[in-house]
């Protein structure tokens, strides 16, 4: 079975935020969530030196530039209203598979701005997927 | 809850930020990945990230638990978040549809589960069990 490239990656994505589904369990049980975002930059902080591309990274399209940037305030923002959403009394068994349908949103939009379209097959994998998600943060 | 007290609480609104966060910051990503390799996606992302950690650090008056155990984990959450985030980034960049990679990686509460099993000794219910029937279809139909 030929499997494409971006499975293999998709498979390094689901290990290691797998493992960190746990660790984000085994951190909040010692500090808040929102020490625990802090922290986590600062593991992101820690890859800097390694990924450093040098000045070389001023010769990418601003607007490159500018979607790589913001994805990490998107990102960020997403996880700070999760744990505003619970803090703010919403049950996690609701708020956490609420908010594991993101994908849903790049489904819909995914179409419209990058011209991209999904086979019939491709589109029940989505709604497995989907569903799994729901029913597996619940 | 009844639905229009629903609509009135704020950790409705709260998760829909997050759900339009997420969407947005995964089309941002295959957007970005076109034209920047993932390490450098990466280190950008980070200091995308990095306002909204300070934020945060400022609304708690720059003041965090001093917890050893706990700021670990935190860290080793951020480090293998990253090496996650660059695989994530790979996998945009390597050209598959952006609809299929934001759905198959967000698979990942799989792999929590089944750690949660082995390691903490959780219990699964009825519910989680049903989601990896649905997992390992969805991952069966995705490797054709």
């Amino acid at each position: 079975m030929h499997l494409p490239p971006w499975f293999w990656f998709a498979a390094i994505v689901l290990i290691s935020w797998g493992i960190v589904g746990l660790l984000q369990k085994l951190s909040t049980n010692y500090i808040s969530a929102e020490s625990s975002l802090i922290w986590l930059v600062v593991g992101f902080l820690l890859l800097q030196p390694f990924l450093y591309p040098g000045p070389a990274v001023f010769n990418y399209p601003a607007r490159s530039l500018t979607w790589a940037l913001l994805s990490g305030v998107l990102n960020a923002l997403g996880a700070w209203a999760l744990f505003a959403a619970m803090k703010s009394g919403g049950k996690a068994s609701i708020v956490a598979p609420f908010t594991a349908l993101y994908p849903l949103v790049v489904v819909l939009v995914a179409p419209v701005i990058l011209h991209e379209s999904i086979s019939l097959l491709q589109g029940l994998g989505v709604l497995c997927a989907l569903m799994a998600v729901f029913l597996l943060s619940t | 809850m009844s639905t229009p007290a629903t609509l009135k609480a704020k950790w409705f609104w709260y998760s829909i930020l997050c759900v339009l966060s997420w969407g947005g910051w995964a089309l941002l990503s295959k957007l970005g990945s076109k034209e920047i390799p993932a390490d450098t996606m990466q280190f950008l992302f980070t200091f995308g990230a990095l306002p909204v950690a300070l934020v945060l650090l400022a609304a708690r008056r720059f003041r965090l638990e001093k917890s050893p155990k706990g700021i670990g984990f935190a860290v080793l959450n951020g480090v293998l978040s990253g090496i996650g985030g660059l695989a994530f980034f790979a996998a945009f960049r390597s050209g598959g549809n952006t609809s299929v990679i934001t759905a198959a990686t967000s698979l990942y509460p799989m792999i929590t589960v089944v750690l949660a099993v082995t390691i903490l000794r959780e219990r699964l219910t009825w519910v989680q069990v049903t989601g990896l029937g649905f997992a390992a279809a969805a991952f069966i139909i995705f490797s054709f």
